[in-house]
């Protein structure tokens, strides 16, 4: 270890490890495989994805098992794993309107286009904690049918049509026609900074911290900067969406395979004097794995950076304070031996002392001359 | 019927390594020793996913996917093949199979029979999945 003027200890550090080490791969309870960690912890496992930044569920199971169930941890892990990885393709764009829904809310409307399909939650269940002996007993009845008496799911139930398309139809949202299609911004090889395209926020949003995305949606929703913000959230939805690459050979556009996200499309009601006040506007979310806080928050935010983040502190904050590893890498930072830079600023204080009492010391008396 | 390049492609990239592997074996049998070339061994890296939003039709990065390419020839022909994940065995086995079935019309048989199994396999998981899901359709009261 060398840091900061200090080095050294390099036994202490691999004993320090090996209590991890010990106490995490060879205590007396049964190993957790990535099968395991992937049927029982699927949201963080999703979450580590996302804040990694690299879809790959094994990866990240793996991750949030060495980093003994501390996400941003296990983010980090994967963040670096990936910098040793090639960049082999960059895919077609994806539409998202192309999703297979395995879940799907208008929380603005009753009866949408489409179903309402709630999916795999726990949202509407009364938070109960249970402490059960053993594995719970299989349901009665024995395991869910195969399908084979569902009738097949049609186009609007797998592909149900945007509750914003409803909007736009009756002309009650403002209209961002694209005037050019510019290349995205990629955060990997260079950092955001203020000032930045829409394409940096919102990919900066979408690896983003989760918590530190949260806190900062509830900051500008509590309105310290003086912004109102009435949102109702148009679409939240998780599902599968196809990713493509060109054919080589052929330049074709083919299918390699389907990855998970949770989306958001959250409408915001104008209310500045310079804006159209009869019509609404929409923020996005986006994100890898299932994470709606993130995807919910990520939507309120896309609208509120449109409408003031240049104006206030929200842009900045959002893209230099939001990302995991830049704020905890930061933080962790601090418990590194800071001897050197603490003697030296010690030092400055009593350099300070010292000059302060020289100078308290009787001058000479007024009045006398200097020849 | 002859699938095109991108359908056998995409099928090749979902199917289940062990059947991909086996019948890549079974072809290089029938192809002889030496036949096949690997030209781009296979590789694991990011797919960087770019999502066009549909709010203002703009492009961002979402993020990166994990996959792993190869490429193979055999008999002059060129076979591709690009998987999610890390599984460099599998992905060298689909590039096969894709090679094989442009170079012969018996094997194009094989891999096209391979091609339509998975096919049905992903439509009885899409049934049952959607026997699960479809349970959980709702229409909320509203008080008024």
């Amino acid at each position: 270890m060398g840091y900061s003027g200090a080095r050294g200890g390099l036994a202490a550090i691999l004993a320090a490890e090996d209590l991890v080490r010990s106490a995490r791969d060879r205590g007396p309870q049964p190993w957790a495989g990535t099968e395991q960690i992937l049927a029982r912890f699927r949201l963080a496992v999703d979450r580590v994805m996302g804040e990694a930044g690299l879809y790959h569920e094994a990866t990240a199971a793996d991750a949030f098992r060495q980093a003994e169930g501390d996400p941003l941890e296990a983010a980090h892990l994967v963040r670096a794993h990936r910098s040793t990885l090639p960049r082999i393709a960059v895919s077609e764009p994806v539409d998202p309107d192309e999703m297979t829904v395995l879940r799907r809310i208008v929380p603005a409307h009753r009866t949408p286009d489409g179903p309402q399909l709630l999916g795999r939650t726990s949202d509407y269940t009364g938070r109960r904690l249970e402490r059960p002996d053993g594995p719970p007993d299989p349901p009665a009845g024995g395991l869910p049918a195969n399908g084979s008496a569902t009738p097949a799911r049609t186009a609007a139930q797998r592909h149900p049509r945007r509750f914003s398309a409803l909007l736009r139809q009756a002309d009650l949202l403002v209209d961002h026609p694209a005037d050019r299609d510019d290349e995205p911004f990629d955060i990997i090889r260079r950092p955001a900074r203020p000032g930045a395209p829409r394409s940096a926020v919102l990919a900066s949003m979408a690896r983003a911290e989760t918590g530190a995305l949260v806190g900062l949606w509830y900051r500008s929703v509590l309105g310290p900067d003086g912004h109102i913000h009435e949102v109702t959230l148009g679409e939240v939805r998780h599902g599968r969406l196809p990713l493509r690459v060109r054919h080589p050979h052929t330049d074709a556009p083919v299918t390699i395979g389907e990855f998970r996200v949770t989306e958001t499309e959250a409408i915001e009601d104008l209310d500045e004097a310079d804006e159209d006040r009869t019509r609404f506007d929409l923020g996005y979310g986006l994100c890898l794995g299932h994470n709606e806080r993130k995807a919910i928050a990520m939507a309120n935010l896309d609208i509120a950076c449109r409408r003031f983040g240049r104006d206030g502190p929200l842009e900045q904050l959002l893209l230099l304070t939001t990302d995991g590893l830049d704020s905890g890498g930061f933080l962790e930072h601090l418990k590194l031996p800071h001897y050197v830079t603490f003697r030296s600023m010690v030092e400055r204080k009593q350099a300070m002392r010292e000059q302060r009492e020289v100078a308290a010391q009787p001058t000479e008396p007024l009045g006398r001359d200097c020849r | 019927m002859r699938q095109d390049r991108e359908t056998r492609a995409a099928l090749l990239a979902v199917a289940e390594p062990d059947e991909l592997i086996e019948l890549a074996d079974r072809l290089l049998a029938v192809a002889g020793p030496g036949a096949v070339r690997v030209l781009v061994a296979p590789e694991t890296g990011c797919v960087s996913t770019q999502v066009r939003e549909p709010v203002r039709s703009e492009r961002f990065l979402l993020g990166d996917v994990l996959a792993t390419h190869a490429e193979v020839g055999l008999d002059g022909h060129q076979g591709w093949a690009m998987r999610l994940g890390d599984d460099r065995a599998a992905v060298l086995a689909a590039a096969v199979c894709d090679a094989a079935a442009e170079a012969s019309p018996a094997a194009a048989a094989e891999v096209g029979a391979l091609c339509h199994r998975v096919e049905r396999r992903l439509a009885a998981r899409d049934a049952a999945e959607w026997a699960r899901l479809a349970p959980t359709v709702v229409e909320f009261e509203e008080l008024t």
